[in-house]
């Protein structure tokens, strides 16, 4: 209760050093936060790329239908298979037809049906790799049944290189956000800390506890850091909102970001104080003018 | 209550703040502490209040020995000791009434009769009318008669007074030295470290004259 009560006070009446923490800790929050919503965007956007890696896989002419049944049954068998889609002959002139459909003369052109039928086969989510892929298909291309099997090669070595190059930035970023954020909360809680220094001192003369000494330090630290996470938490939210309503519908998973600034704010106002209080108070000595 | 045998204290290498000191302080002695600036004076409190210890000989004080007393016992020693310095030493942030009841609350007192100890002491100093003031609205003399009621709020045996009238005009000084006389009419003991020589020859206490960390009169 004593301790409560004595953090509260020294918030108060501290205004401006609580102020300009608070303000401190928010921003670090505030970009931590942003970091790790675009980091689960960005993996959100990685994830759908990665979806549309498929194989195609295209059929001889004119087998029986008994046999295209025992191979799709083959290829679902596969490892790292994840679904597989056949695409008859009629299907594939129909969906060629669609695609060029704004040209009629080549429409006219095509009389008969050129076109092979052909399996898509999608594969599982840690099967996108381009080694992996290859090997799949290379796998897919031992069956007599297949004409030609394609993957896109070249698109999916770009794929995975974008993705490596940004998977490392992110690292990167999230090391420098996240070492810049602990650094700069707990030296903003070791200054407010310094700045009632006095208060130690006194709480030492009158024979204070080195636990009672801490508590309220503690306790006003985890508040500011409590504050600057709602707060960064809060204008997060406020950032989706706007922006699903009037631009693109982010990914924003408020649990994790919201509570997770607020505990991440809360956890390092205590540790950072708890360590500043504790070390002011190791090495106080009494301020006195003489020997 | 105070014993310090034979002590000695060393800052640098072979420079001694105190050397060879012995002095006693029985129950309701007030004894003035005088020397010159850098004599050693605050290095003799700061040892009674344990916030340095002696290199050689012992300092016990109401049955704490400096050569075997724990760190966490020291706020309990603490306790048993008011202390008040040149420099006061109050809260910025805090009323009259808050700086005195914070001795207590740290010590985990409340409710009425908390309230009714910081009024006590707050009278016997004579600022009770000014209790939700803030310090830097009082004198310099007001400001360490706060100090002596938060010292005295929890009825310590003996106080300490390092310097006190230093930062205070002759008028308030006398004040000062007035109600610690009461205080030790009243029977606590009165410890008071002082460059000033006449003054403590004027009240007529005992006096105790530190040069250069020995003690040469008594």
């Amino acid at each position: 209760m004593f301790s409560l009560r004595e953090a509260l006070i020294g918030l108060r009446r501290n205004g401006v050093m609580t102020f300009i923490a608070i303000g401190i800790m928010f921003f670090s929050l505030f970009l931590l936060g942003a970091f790790l919503w675009g980091t689960f965007n960005l993996f959100g956007i990685i994830r759908l790329a990665r979806e549309k890696v498929e194989i195609n896989a295209f059929l001889r002419e004119n087998l029986p239908e008994k046999q295209i049944e025992e191979l799709s049954e083959k290829l679902i068998s596969m490892v790292g298979v994840e679904s597989i889609e056949y695409v008859s002959k009629e299907e594939a002139l129909s969906k060629f037809q669609e695609e060029i459909k704004d040209a009629p003369s080549l429409i006219e052109a095509v009389k008969s049906n050129p076109l092979p039928a052909s399996f898509s086969i999608k594969l599982k989510d840690g099967y996108t790799s381009p080694e992996e892929v290859k090997e799949v298909s290379e796998k897919i291309k031992i069956f007599d049944e297949f004409i030609t099997v394609e993957y896109g090669e070249s698109w999916i070595n770009r794929l995975d290189r974008v993705v490596k190059i940004l998977f490392l930035f992110d690292i990167l970023l999230g090391i420098v956000i996240g070492f810049a954020s602990v650094f700069v909360i707990s030296n903003t809680v070791r200054l407010t800390v310094l700045a009632r220094k006095r208060t130690i001192e006194v709480m030492k003369l009158v024979g204070a506890t080195e636990k009672t000494i801490h508590a309220p330090f503690i306790l006003a630290g985890s508040i500011e850091g409590g504050a600057a996470g709602v707060m960064s938490g809060g204008l997060l939210y406020l950032i989706y909102q706007v922006t699903s309503k009037f631009f693109v519908e982010f990914y924003f998973p408020h649990n994790f970001i919201i509570i997770g600034t607020i505990i991440f704010g809360i956890t390092l106002g205590m540790i950072g104080s708890k360590l500043a209080v504790k070390s002011t108070s190791k090495e106080m000595k009494f301020e006195t003018p003489d020997f | 209550m105070i014993e310090i045998r034979n002590v000695s204290k060393r800052f640098k290498k072979g420079w001694y703040a105190l050397k060879n000191v012995d002095l006693s302080i029985a129950k309701g002695d007030f004894l003035f502490l005088t020397g010159q600036t850098g004599s050693g004076k605050t290095t003799l409190l700061r040892l009674i209040y344990m916030d340095i210890f002696p290199d050689e000989g012992e300092v016990a004080v109401a049955g704490f020995l400096s050569s075997t007393i724990k760190e966490e016992e020291i706020p309990f020693l603490r306790r048993r000791i008011g202390i008040i310095f040149q420099d006061f030493k109050l809260l910025k942030d805090k009323t009259i009434y808050e700086n005195v009841a914070f001795s207590l609350e740290v010590t985990g007192q409340s409710g009425r009769k908390m309230r009714e100890k910081v009024m006590k002491a707050l009278t016997l100093v004579g600022l009770s009318h000014k209790r939700n003031d803030f310090p830097y609205t009082l004198s310099g003399g007001e400001q360490q008669k706060t100090a002596i009621a938060r010292a005295l709020v929890r009825e310590p045996f003996i106080l300490l007074a390092d310097e006190p009238t230093g930062n205070i005009d002759p008028e308030g000084s006398e004040d000062i030295i007035k109600i610690l006389q009461e205080v030790n009419t009243a029977g606590t003991a009165v410890l008071m470290a002082t460059h000033g020589v006449e003054l403590a020859r004027k009240m007529g206490g005992k006096f105790m004259h530190l040069e250069q960390g020995q003690i040469v009169k008594t």
